[in-house]
């Protein structure tokens, strides 16, 4: 119970209760406030009315007190007709109250009345006013009246009060207890997250409220956390594997080598095949780390303005003879008019020829690796293009992964980290790459380089700064 | 045979330096901490220094800005094992004139070495001339001897950058860096292509053969007759 009345949920409950029973309060209090005051008001109007009406005519005067006494059928109606000495002349009065003033208002006083021949000590509503012969007229009524219907309307609002309160603690804690239940479950879910198990998921009601909304965000970033982490994991075991296979490979062949070379020429080659394989290991290790260095935005001394129509004619031209060796035309084609961006040339080329290279390297020969430097919406778009086997939608995201390499590619040279260095520098740049099929088959990759804010690279920039 | 110092704190790796030069015929003197490599530099006069960028006492760039500072213009050449482009630029800024970054090959090294101990000496030229290979650079042309060269700009470059060198061994990623200047190292065999194909053009029919693959090392280009 402690760590319920702990929780949020509850206190919100009682808060809530609290503050609606203190609203009925308020609100019970305006209306008691205006019940009593409408009554006493159409009191005071009758006795100021009837006040006057026996003070109209002195010789009626007396007249007038005892039907306003008579009419009365439960005693509360009072009158008196009193001299100038203060003598009474008329009505059930006593006596002219001392300390009535003669204004014709209506006063509450204590006095003495009589009723069937009994006195009685009263409290009344009274009005009084002198006539012209010097006699003093006193109207009053019972306040018994007035008080009773007070009452009655406290009494009412009070018995209300009570269910009210109860009703609003009641729900109160019945959506107080409801909260916590989905809480329980959400966090019963977020610690066996912390457990290890980045399986779990928060639940999410049908009701699409913030606490759904919430539940659905934290469940868009665990997913993101299990992809990370099963990344760094496959990272982890793809390093280790690519490792070992040229590392077991180089043992044997330096085994055998240092056992079965007759003569120096043989062990030369025997070290040498071993240093192929030893070079290949660390171009992967330096690979790996490159990729790690530019995904954390370590390398941004070297960004400048660039021209993307340069820097790509000029990949596509180191790429040419390759191209041509294989049988494999390469087309280039570029707007004439191109946003420069913000950018280190060096990694836009070297993501450009990764681009070249898995292009040119799955293409068959007759083939054709389409490059283009377009201007789409202000953005500078590079596209690379083959007519290769193309990657199945299924494997399309995971291409961008370290290390992943299709099965049909496990054949041929590379290791598997070309298309994440291409993603990471994409990411560096702030540029968004995407991999789709080209219409009639083949990868279709496509860089969306924002422009920088300085002025586009095009004919008409060289043709200014030529004059 | 050059002087050279080096300045390195790994013994291992400084042995295999020091082998590798002096079986290059280099005179290679090793310091092993950078007060000792800053106090050797001083003392002597050498060809060039070759030194790591993280240095026990003494941070090797500041040795080598203290250096550039007091006027000493000795070629340098900068090892490290941060190998982003950013630290490479901090480190041609310190007065460097090369950078390499770890784990290096040796014949790399040794490479770049050559290149800062023979620079080439008058780059205003434009007219080539390497054995029976001419080119002009003005007017974009080559010949080998009496035969016209159709050379594509690239090829021309490379070629410059071959014949300004004749005779010293230039790596990939030296041809790389100062033909295409970019600075990375190209997949696969692309600088090989390249090369093949300004050969074919060079080499015709049975001329004496020109560029040569120096193993595991890189080319080189040696002048005919």
């Amino acid at each position: 119970m402690p760590s319920f009345a702990r929780s949020i949920a509850f206190r919100w409950a009682l808060g809530i209760a609290l503050w609606s029973t203190l609203l009925s309060l308020l609100l019970f209090a305006f209306v008691y406030w205006q019940t009593a005051a409408f009554m006493q008001e159409e009191l005071a109007q009758v006795l100021r009315h009837e006040a006057r009406y026996v003070a109209q005519d002195p010789t009626k005067a007396a007249v007038r007190i005892e039907t306003w006494v008579s009419e009365d059928l439960h005693s509360v109606h009072f009158a008196g007709l009193f001299g100038a000495d203060g003598r009474r002349l008329a009505g059930n009065l006593e006596a002219r109250p001392a300390d009535l003033p003669l204004d014709g208002e209506v006063h509450r006083i204590a006095t003495q009345v009589a009723i069937a021949g009994r006195r009685l000590h009263e409290e009344l509503w009274s009005a009084a006013r002198s006539l012209d012969d010097g006699t003093v007229v006193v109207v009053a009524h019972d306040t018994d009246e007035i008080d009773r219907a007070k009452a009655t309307v406290i009494r009412a609002l009070g018995l209300a009060l009570v269910p009210t309160l109860a009703f609003s603690i009641l729900g109160g804690v019945l959506l107080a207890g409801r909260a916590r239940r989905r809480l329980a479950a959400t966090e019963a879910a977020v610690a066996r997250v912390m457990r290890g198990d980045l399986r779990q998921r928060l639940p999410v009601g049908q009701a699409g409220d913030e606490f759904d909304r919430l539940a659905r965000d934290v469940n868009g970033m665990l997913d993101e956390i299990e992809r990370l982490v099963e990344e760094v994991r496959g990272v982890g075991d793809a390093v280790a594997h690519d490792l070992r296979t040229p590392l077991t490979r180089l043992r044997l062949r330096l085994e055998r080598g240092r056992q079965q070379a007759q003569d120096i020429g043989e062990l030369r080659q025997a070290v040498d095949q071993g240093l192929a394989w030893i070079d290949q290991t660390l171009e992967m290790v330096t690979a790996v780390l490159r990729i790690g260095e530019i995904e954390h935005g370590r390398r941004c001394a070297a960004f400048g303005p660039v021209d993307l129509r340069l820097v790509v004619s000029e990949a596509v031209e180191f790429f040419e003879p390759l191209a041509e060796e294989k049988g494999v035309a390469l087309a280039l084609d570029i707007d004439d008019v191109v946003p420069s961006v913000a950018g280190d040339r060096s990694l836009i080329f070297e993501a450009v020829s990764n681009l070249l290279d898995n292009a040119v390297k799955f293409t068959p020969a007759h083939g054709r690796v389409g490059v283009g430097v377009l201007r789409r919406n202000g953005e500078a778009v590079i596209v690379v293009e083959d007519t290769g086997p193309g990657i199945p939608t299924a494997e399309r995201d995971q291409v961008f992964r370290r290390f992943y390499r299709m099965e049909r590619a496990r054949q041929t040279q590379g290791n598997g980290l070309g298309l994440g260095l291409v993603a990471a520098i994409a990411k560096l740049h702030g540029f968004s790459l995407t991999l789709s099929e080209r219409p009639g088959g083949g990868c279709r990759f496509a860089v969306a380089c924002p422009a920088s804010r300085g002025p586009a690279a095009g004919p008409e920039r060289a043709a200014a700064l030529g004059h | 045979m050059a002087r050279l110092l080096l300045i390195e704190d790994d013994a291992a790796t400084a042995e295999e330096v020091l082998g590798d030069l002096r079986g290059r015929g280099h005179a290679v003197v090793w310091a092993s901490t950078g007060p000792d490599g800053a106090r050797a530099a001083r003392a002597e006069s050498w060809n060039a220094i070759i030194l790591d960028r993280m240095l026990p006492g003494l941070d090797g760039l500041t040795l080598l800005r203290d250096l550039r500072g007091s006027g000493d213009r000795t070629p340098a050449l900068v090892l490290s094992a941060l190998g982003d482009v950013d630290e490479r630029i901090r480190g041609l800024r310190a007065g460097g004139d090369d950078y390499l970054g770890k784990p290096f090959v040796l014949g790399e090294l040794a490479a770049r070495i050559e290149a800062l101990l023979r620079r080439p000496t008058d780059t205003r030229e434009t007219v080539l001339r390497v054995g029976s290979l001419e080119i002009d650079l003005i007017a974009g042309t080559g010949r080998r001897g009496a035969r016209d060269l159709d050379l594509l700009p690239r090829e021309l470059k490379l070629l410059e950058y071959l014949m300004r060198r004749p005779g010293q061994v230039v790596t990939r990623a030296m041809m790389f860096e100062e033909v295409w200047n970019y600075r990375f190292t190209p997949k696969s065999n692309l600088i090989d292509v390249h090369l093949g194909r300004l050969r074919r053009k060079l080499e015709v029919g049975g001329e004496p053969i020109l560029i040569q693959n120096v193993r595991g090392e890189g080319f080189t280009l040696t002048p005919d007759a």
